[in-house]
């Protein structure tokens, strides 16, 4: 091979290597990262996961819902029992909109249950006082004597309590959040009905954000 | 096809084909061949040459970009195919700029109105860079061009580093406790605490004295066992000062903040080792005073965000760009080389036409080399390997925290910066009031020199 031959070889296979080689990723496991998936809890997953999300708030309180209305105090009382929500503890490292946990639980119950429970409004509690110190004052006008006390008091109460628990490790980050609700007889402080449900998600990052 | 006619062109004709000829001289080093380059020959060389370059420039691309499309679902019949979307405009080159930096102006934002006392609009995008940042990124189009040899760093969607997304988190706990939703405040301490968590830097993972001890706080408040969490920041204070124990009856929280943050920069020779830069503002501690001084409450620094962002360890993205400068550094040092050969090419055929002899292989390597020594330097230049330095720039140097226990009604008093020698610096005074609410919930107060 001639010399000006040598030089072209030298240089053509110095420069094809060279661009082959511009393997920015080289040595980065998974570059692009692994979307969240969901699992089941009792999934032994490569990483723990990540945050609450509507679908969770879905599937939570449909089986929570469905959960209440299987219990005898409510199945089978002989008249709707009244029932107080109370806010759930969030207890996670998410922030979260809570009142729409029990938001969704109630409207769950009330368009599932026909009648079999109903919930009274706390809420409204002091615009509902201020209302019936008008009617009383004669301010406005009642339909019903306003110095009767009507205010329904409760016979349970429905409360929930989100905990968490986290994992990074340099697979990548996961989350379980068990929802535990639980209703309790407001005359002797039993808990008459407790479920809970699990969720665990699972992630890695893109390597850009890594 | 190019058209050539003239005497010259002839001459270039001469050439290629000697080029040509060098090249399957070269490859038949590796397999033997006995090949004239007749017409048919030639178009055989050109297509491998220019199957091996595109080979070459397709090895540039190490991960292929994934489509923006939504996956795809079973369907009935085929849908009719999309054409093809145009090139987008200047306009649209903006807004996805503006996508990409939503966050960082979300950031700006929220710390702009913070300080104008407009909490509801801070809040506001706090929560809009939150559910950015509590996310996780993974087949991003942005992240993958990012990490691409040609493109900058900058150019994925901007979330910050984990210095940033803390204070994200920090500051909309903050408000969450002035709402009095205590507990989705010491999530957003937890999640603070958890981004800053780095399992392959075990030393300082983890490592914000407040984050702890406000969750420690909030878990106490909520009628929890917060002493862990507390403990963990005395410890991760150490001796430099002694947190206040818990005091469950305060009813007035007083976040404070001073001094000027870290500021990110691109170092390394070509710009991509990002690095922090983190200055001793003058004012190293605060107090608070009230009942016309008779009252001192001290706010010393717990947490330092210079230390911070230099402590937490090495990105996986610095490998990414340090690769790409690799890249950059040898295919510029590619180009050199091969231009040098061309040279010695090119002289090479001038002593061998001054000796009458055959100079048309060195003339083809003369210009087969300048042609590898082009694609270099334009390869070096194209690489783009500048680490992000995009930034929230309004964030302070040092974090403070106080709880006290007063009675409803508004309190008038000043803030104190003092300097290293523990001097006041009389020129940031600043006069404040505080009103104390009524009620069960507790009175948030936002104090910064910024």
């Amino acid at each position: 091979m001639s010399l000006p031959s040598r030089f072209f070889l030298v240089g053509f296979t110095a420069g094809t290597a060279f661009l082959s080689g511009c393997a920015t990723d080289a040595g980065v496991r998974q570059p692009s990262g692994v979307p969240v998936t969901e699992m089941r809890p009792d999934e032994r997953g490569f990483v723990a996961g990540t945050g609450i999300e509507s679908q969770d708030l879905v599937s939570v309180t449909d089986k929570m819902a469905r959960s209440i209305l299987g219990i005898p105090q409510i199945a089978r009382a002989q008249t709707p029992p009244s029932v107080v929500l109370d806010p759930v503890v969030n207890n996670t490292r998410f922030p979260i909109n809570k009142d729409i946990f029990l938001t969704r639980l109630r409207t769950q119950l009330n368009s599932k249950a026909a009648g079999q429970v109903s919930f009274i409004d706390r809420e409204l509690m002091k615009s509902l006082e201020r209302e019936r110190d008008l009617k009383r004052n004669g301010q406005v006008t009642a339909s019903a004597d306003p110095n009767v006390v009507e205010f329904a008091g409760a016979d349970y109460f429905l409360t929930g309590k989100l905990d968490g628990m986290t994992t990074k490790t340099s697979a990548g980050m996961s989350d379980y959040v068990l929802y535990s609700f639980r209703l309790t007889d407001a005359r002797t402080s039993r808990i008459v009905w407790e479920d809970v449900a699990e969720i665990k998600k699972q992630g890695l990052e893109d390597a850009a954000y890594r | 096809m190019v058209r050539l006619g003239s005497a010259g062109a002839e001459v270039t004709r001469q050439r290629v084909v000697t080029l040509l000829r060098h090249v399957v001289r070269a490859f038949s080093c590796f397999r033997p061949m006995n090949l004239s380059l007749r017409p048919a020959s030639r178009a055989t060389a050109t297509t491998a040459v220019l199957a091996v370059a595109c080979l070459a420039w397709a090895g540039c691309v190490t991960v292929d970009e994934p489509s923006r499309a939504a996956p795809r679902t079973p369907a009935v019949s085929e849908p009719a195919p999309t054409p093809t979307p145009p090139a987008p405009s200047a306009a649209d080159r903006a807004m996805a700029k503006a996508e990409r930096d939503r966050v960082l102006h979300a950031y700006r934002a929220a710390t702009e109105a913070l300080r104008a006392g407009d909490f509801a609009a801070a809040k506001a995008k706090l929560d809009e860079a939150i559910v950015r940042i509590g996310g996780i990124i993974a087949n991003d189009a942005d992240a993958a061009r990012a990490r691409s040899l040609f493109s900058a760093e900058s150019t994925k969607t901007f979330i910050g580093e984990p210095y940033e997304r803390v204070m994200a988190y920090y500051y909309r706990g903050m408000l969450y406790w002035r709402d009095g939703e205590i507990d989705n405040a010491r999530a957003c301490f937890r999640s603070g605490q958890v981004i800053d968590s780095d399992p392959n830097a075990k030393q300082h993972d983890a490592d914000y004295v407040l984050l702890d001890y406000l969750e420690g706080l909030a878990t106490a408040k909520l009628g929890g066992d917060g002493s862990d969490a507390v403990k963990r920041a005395q410890a991760r204070l150490s001796s430099r000062a002694v947190l206040p124990n818990p005091n469950l009856t305060a009813n007035v929280l007083v976040f404070a903040e001073y001094g000027y943050g870290p500021r990110k920069v691109a170092a390394g020779p070509h710009g991509e080792q990002l690095r922090f830069v983190a200055d001793e503002s003058p004012s190293r501690s605060a107090r608070l005073l009230l009942d016309e001084g008779r009252r001192i409450v001290p706010l010393p620094s717990y947490d330092d965000l210079g230390f911070q962002a230099t402590t937490r360890g090495g990105r996986v993205m610095d490998h990414i760009l340090g690769n790409k400068a690799v890249f950059k550094t040898g295919a510029n040092a590619v180009g050199d080389l091969a231009f040098a050969g061309s040279v010695i090419a090119a002289d090479e055929s001038r002593r061998r036409k001054r000796e009458n002899k055959d100079n048309d292989a060195a003339d083809a390597a003369a210009v087969g080399l300048g042609v590898v020594g082009l694609i270099g330097k334009i390869a070096s230049a194209a690489a783009n390997p500048v680490a992000d330095t995009r930034q929230w720039d309004a964030l302070p140097q040092h974090l403070s925290f106080a709880a006290l226990q007063l009675a409803p009604g508004d309190y008038m008093g000043k803030l104190e910066f003092l300097d290293r020698d523990g001097a006041v610096l009389a020129q940031r005074t600043q006069p404040l009031r505080i009103s104390v609410q009524s009620g069960g919930r507790d009175t948030v107060v936002f104090l910064s020199e910024l």
